[in-house]
């Protein structure tokens, strides 16, 4: 049979977020595929070294507009770090929880993605509207929709508003409720156990070697999670299980990500509980005088998809000399993903690339 | 909003019918698209307004630039947005194809997009909410009712000043002309 | 494993230059053509994660420092033990003038992508690795950009800025 160049995406009805891939088929059988990123690069980290600490905030959150929130608690993690802040208690907890709000709405834009690409458009439109219910707790908490600029070095910017609380929980006892739902019309559901089930297989020892990590390493069986590993803000304080599973494929990814809302939302009612009272911010110096002691540090932490890096060199001065993220798409997006595309049939290319969490912004950078 | 909508059906039935099935589509230009999904699904509901994505750009008749516009992405926009049949509308959604917003010193982001493919309206911030994209769609009705969504004409009138823009950003264009270049201005 | 560590580098690469930048962060300097050895010794050591390869522009020196950071994939297995958070910084200077350097994919399959992206942004040229294509830019530049010569703002001003405006007749 005579093999074909076929492009894919970016504009294309399979293809979620720009990106794009080159595939050589043969019948609908993909022979060799080729990761094409950089329609969304901005080169924010040569931005970032022309801005000052302190204006690089609203630039950090850009990277990834999936999840936001990780990437200010990187950024300023890395600033807390190099310039000897401390945080207070009680902002450690409010961290937890906004970044595992931000996890519960990346996993159901995540399902969105993948149950339209499924055509179980039913459930698409509830993780749709349950996403929402997150985004007015942000709405309310922050001012913005998806952009938020709530974590800053050295706390959070303001505390939880009267009646936030219950708020909050409001919203998760919805989402949660509807959890069963979500299982009869969806992840009990023939259909999408037949589409995704022994897709995109990839073993321990592979996935290893090609540096995965999140969804793809826990579908293989690895308890490889930062928040435990490395616990910041107060994952050390509260507990929580790691789900996995042992398959590999696009099913058993999928079902960790249910598992790992149903955790995120255990876990924030545990939060809540226990968090303290007092300041959610330390004051720190004239922040537009900030001068950051010389230095470089690596921080992680675990992003929606998997090891969020960033590593950051200070000369002194008041702007960060060289900043890069290590971000889980990275990895995932460029080679992970042109090794489970060969062999695989055409229509299983968008179910392997929502299935193992490319998300094209963070590529690019 | 649409008034004395009885009388304009029996004068222009076709530019109605248009105007009230606009397929968006479907290219997730920049991090604005993230507000296309909540837009289109039951909380904002855009088929209220007629607006339906579109699976290829030979079925839709409006872009909606979601954000940024980095060079490698030009290339693909104009490509989408000469594939669409005529009327088609452009609608930069954010701040960034205004005038390049927060990238505006990035070295891979063009700053205005009008330089190179014609613009009918803006919606600006960072990110616009889901009713900003309800508002430009009636104000769009109102334009295409007044016949200045003339995006598409224009960019045949000016094609052959259109076209040297995107040459000198892109470098190399690898399809041939749109509209003879002589012909025009 | 922690205490020992610097001490098992030091005694098998004396070239290295170990410090500790801050808890659990360890840094070893070595000179660039060690760099094969001691990934593959501390790869055997456990530290099978390459998290990322990194290069920064010191260009007052006229070096570029490529950065290797490396850890350990842990089981996490009832508590926390401190184990894996262990990053080894591995760092080597070359000369920013002949800008190239060895290929470590045959050590970590992973540094693919990043060392194309190197190849790119800063212009370091990776001998032996199978495809050094363009990965996220479209046009060219007089300079790679991430490099500290190049000034994006007077780009910017130059060229985007430069590009004419529609002149539509009224």
């Amino acid at each position: 049979m005579r093999e074909l160049e076929l492009y894919f995406g970016p504009q294309h009805l399979g293809m979620v977020g720009n990106f794009s891939i080159t595939l050589s088929v043969e019948g609908d059988r993909i022979v060799k595929a080729t990761a094409n990123p950089g329609f969304l690069h901005r080169g924010f980290e040569k931005l970032m070294e022309m801005r000052t600490w302190i204006q690089d905030f609203p630039l950090v959150c850009r990277i990834n507009v999936i999840e936001p929130d990780s990437m200010e608690m990187v950024y300023a993690m890395a600033v807390e770090r190099l310039a000897g802040i401390e945080v207070p208690e009680r902002a450690n907890y409010i961290r937890s929880v906004v970044l595992e709000l931000a996890r519960i709405q990346s996993h159901l834009f995540g399902l969105w993605g993948y149950s339209n690409l499924l055509g179980l458009d039913t459930v698409a439109q509830w993780a749709m509207y349950h996403r929402d219910l997150v985004l007015d707790l942000y709405e309310e908490l922050c001012g913005g929709r998806v952009y938020h600029i709530y974590i800053w070095p050295g706390g959070v910017r303001r505390d939880f508003p009267e009646g936030f609380k219950d708020r909050i929980v409001k919203t998760l006892h919805t989402i949660g409720n509807s959890v069963p739902d979500y299982d009869s019309a969806f992840f009990n559901n023939r259909l999408f156990y037949d589409r995704a089930a022994g897709i995109g297989v990839v073993d321990k020892e592979e996935a290893k070697e090609l540096g995965a990590v999140g969804q793809v390493l826990r579908a293989v069986g690895e308890k490889f999670d930062i928040r435990k590993v490395e616990p910041y803000a107060a994952y050390d304080k509260v507990d929580f299980d790691i789900p996995t599973r042992e398959d590999g494929d696009a099913y058993s990814r999928i079902w960790v990500v249910r598992d790992e809302m149903i955790q995120s939302v255990h876990m924030i009612f545990k939060l809540l509980d226990q968090m303290p009272e007092g300041e959610v911010y330390n004051r720190v110096p004239n922040p537009f005088k900030w001068k950051v002691p010389k230095g470089e540090t690596y921080v992680r932490v675990e992003s929606s998809r998997g090891e969020l890096g960033l590593y950051m060199v200070s000369d002194g001065g008041d702007k960060p000399y060289r900043v890069h993220f290590r971000t889980p798409s990275y990895t995932h997006g460029l080679i992970l993903l042109e090794r489970l595309l060969e062999g695989a049939s055409i229509s299983d290319v968008g179910n392997i690339m929502l299935s193992s969490y490319v998300v094209a912004p963070e590529i690019d950078r | 909003m649409d008034r004395g909508q009885m009388a304009k059906w029996f004068k222009d039935p076709v530019k109605m019918g248009h105007k009230y099935s606009l397929g968006v589509v479907y290219f997730a230009t920049g991090c604005g698209i993230i507000e296309i999904p909540p837009t289109i699904t039951t909380r904002w509901d855009a088929e209220r307004f007629g607006v339906v994505p579109a699976a290829t750009p030979r079925h839709a008749n409006l872009f909606l630039i979601t954000g940024y516009v980095s060079v490698k992405t030009l290339r693909a926009i104009i490509r989408t947005y000469e594939q669409m049949p005529e009327p088609k509308y452009l609608i930069g959604f954010g701040s960034c194809p205004i005038n390049g917003g927060m990238y505006w010193d990035s070295y891979n982001t063009i700053n205005s997009l009008d330089k190179y493919v014609p613009v009918d309206g803006w919606i600006a911030g960072c990110m616009p909410r889901p009713e900003a994209i309800f508002i430009a769609v009636t104000h769009l009705w109102t334009m295409i009712d007044k016949d200045m969504a003339d995006g598409y004409k224009r960019y045949k009138k000016y094609y052959r000043q259109y076209r040297r823009n995107q040459e000198r950003v892109l470098q190399h264009l690898e399809w041939p002309p749109l509209y003879p270049i002589g012909e025009g201005e | 494993m922690d205490k020992t560590l610097p001490e098992k580098i030091r005694e098998n690469f004396p070239n290295a230059d170990v410090s500790s930048v801050e808890e659990e962060r360890l840094a070893v300097t070595v000179p660039k053509e060690e760099l094969i050895d001691i990934l593959s010794f501390v790869k055997n050591l456990g530290f099978d994660h390459l998290v990322m390869v990194s290069c920064v522009d010191w260009i007052d020196e006229g070096q570029f420092e490529l950065v290797y950071i490396v850890t350990s994939y842990v089981s996490y297995n009832g508590e926390s033990s401190g184990k894996g958070r262990q990053h080894i910084i591995v760092k080597i200077r070359i000369d920013r003038s002949k800008a190239t350097f060895r290929t470590i994919i045959p050590v970590y399959q992973n540094a693919e992508p990043y060392e194309r992206e190197i190849h790119e942004l800063y212009g370091v040229d990776f001998q032996g690795h199978p495809r050094l294509t363009p990965l996220l830019l479209e046009r060219e530049y007089p300079v790679p950009p991430f490099r500290k010569d190049f000034d994006s703002r007077n780009y910017v001003k130059e060229f985007f800025d430069s590009i004419p405006e529609i002149e539509e007749e009224k």
